[in-house]
């Protein structure tokens, strides 16, 4: 069955993409984009030791700014492995992500240049930091998928010509077009015509097709994601996951229901 | 994932599902929809602040044709071919 | 208990006898030193 699905991406980069799915359902469709945000899990600072802390602010206030540190995250990490990051940074200066040194070499801040805190002259910052696995369900700094959400593919069909005195009222439309009206051979064949981002033409198909009578449709079972992740995996390594986790699930609940 | 049966009749299963929330209760749902013989199912699940039964709990009927609990077991295969046929389809694709 | 003067910023020790005053300079604003033990927070 595996010409169940059919995946095109429309953008690819390490960190966000989007890609067409077609032939899925709303509900595993909804059930991927809220295991990406919910159950994949990431590792992120838990445990603070402070040694030094002369900053203006208090150990809770830096260690929450360290937690929300996105970190690579190996995927062969196990639940109950620690990575230990050490900070030390003398003012005047300020303290960035990238300042922090981690016992494993693989797991990294995946951002340089956040900064921790601002020292002034004599304020310096010294702890050492213990990052576990955790899930998004259970802290915001465990979701490795930020801005994750999908929407219906939209078809549009060209009608007529529009009157010469027609109101030219925009027609805004957002995400991404399936345009039947591109080519006449595609429209012909009655098949799904070339995929558009509504962002080229501004979001407006009235500067598409000025003097066209457009309709657009929402395509059934077809959904564009667009993903985007906060650094710690990749876009492909966070949509596997989250479908592996769904898998694991339906796994152990074929297993309980056979006993 | 502990499993407690709350009604097990001929074409009617209730069952509560520990430690899930609407990511799998829902996929799963749907999925028991397309195992054929099942005519209903549906999940229902409380916040927490309702103070009473929170985790979720998945409704099947079915036409007779297939025993309720088969039923549940297809509907949690089915999850797991539509998550493997994604998955595939997705590596081919990235 | 380790204090510090606020005028002379000098460490001072305070026992019970003393009073609270810097034997120093006499000054008696004293401020409280942070403790140099490991402090381990969790973050939540």
């Amino acid at each position: 069955m595996s010409d169940q699905y059919d995946v095109t991406f429309i953008e690819q980069d390490e960190r966000s993409a989007k890609f067409l799915v077609r032939g899925i359902t709303p509900a595993f469709a909804n059930g991927i984009r809220r295991a990406m945000i919910a159950d994949v899990p990431t590792l992120s600072v838990d445990t603070v030791r402070v040694i030094e802390n002369s900053s203006v602010m208090f150990d809770e206030q830096i260690a929450l700014r360290l937690g929300l540190i996105p970190l690579t995250t190996p995927d062969d990490y196990r639940p109950e492995e620690t990575v230990t990051l050490a900070i030390d940074v003398e003012g005047p200066a300020t303290a960035y992500s990238g300042d922090l040194v981690s016992s494993d070499a693989k797991v990294q801040p995946a951002e340089e240049h956040v900064p921790i805190i601002d020292l002034k002259e004599g304020q310096r910052l010294e702890l050492e930091a213990d990052a576990e696995l955790g899930y998004g369900k259970d802290h915001a700094k465990h979701q490795g998928g930020v801005a994750v959400g999908y929407r219906h593919l939209q078809r549009v069909e060209l009608g007529d010509e529009r009157g010469e005195f027609a109101e030219d009222d925009p027609e805004i439309i957002r995400g991404v077009i399936e345009d039947a009206g591109a080519s006449e051979t595609s429209r012909a064949a009655g098949d799904g015509g070339e995929l558009v981002e509504t962002a080229s033409f501004d979001n407006d198909l009235g500067n598409r097709y000025p003097d066209r009578n457009v309709s657009v449709e929402d395509v059934p079972n077809a959904f564009v994601f667009d993903v985007e992740t906060d650094g710690s995996m990749s876009v492909d390594d966070l949509v596997l996951s989250a479908v592996e986790s769904l898998r694991t699930r339906a796994d152990e609940l074929e297993d309980a229901v056979q006993l | 994932m502990d499993l407690r049966v709350i009604e097990n009749l001929e074409t009617e299963l209730s069952i509560e599902v520990q430690g899930e929330d609407h990511t799998f209760m829902n996929v799963l749902k749907g999925a028991l929809l397309e195992v054929d013989g099942v005519t209903t199912a549906t999940y229902d699940m409380n916040p927490e602040q309702s103070g009473g039964q929170t985790d979720p709990v998945v409704t099947l009927k079915t036409d007779g044709s297939i025993d309720p609990l088969d039923a549940l077991e297809a509907g949690a295969a089915g999850v797991k071919t539509k998550a493997d046929a994604f998955a595939e389809s997705f590596e081919s694709a990235a | 208990m380790s204090y510090k003067c606020s005028r002379c910023k000098r460490d001072v020790e305070l026992d019970e006898y003393g009073g609270v005053r810097c034997p120093y300079c006499g000054h008696r604003v004293l401020l409280k030193e942070r403790s140099r033990d490991i402090k381990e927070v969790n973050v939540n």
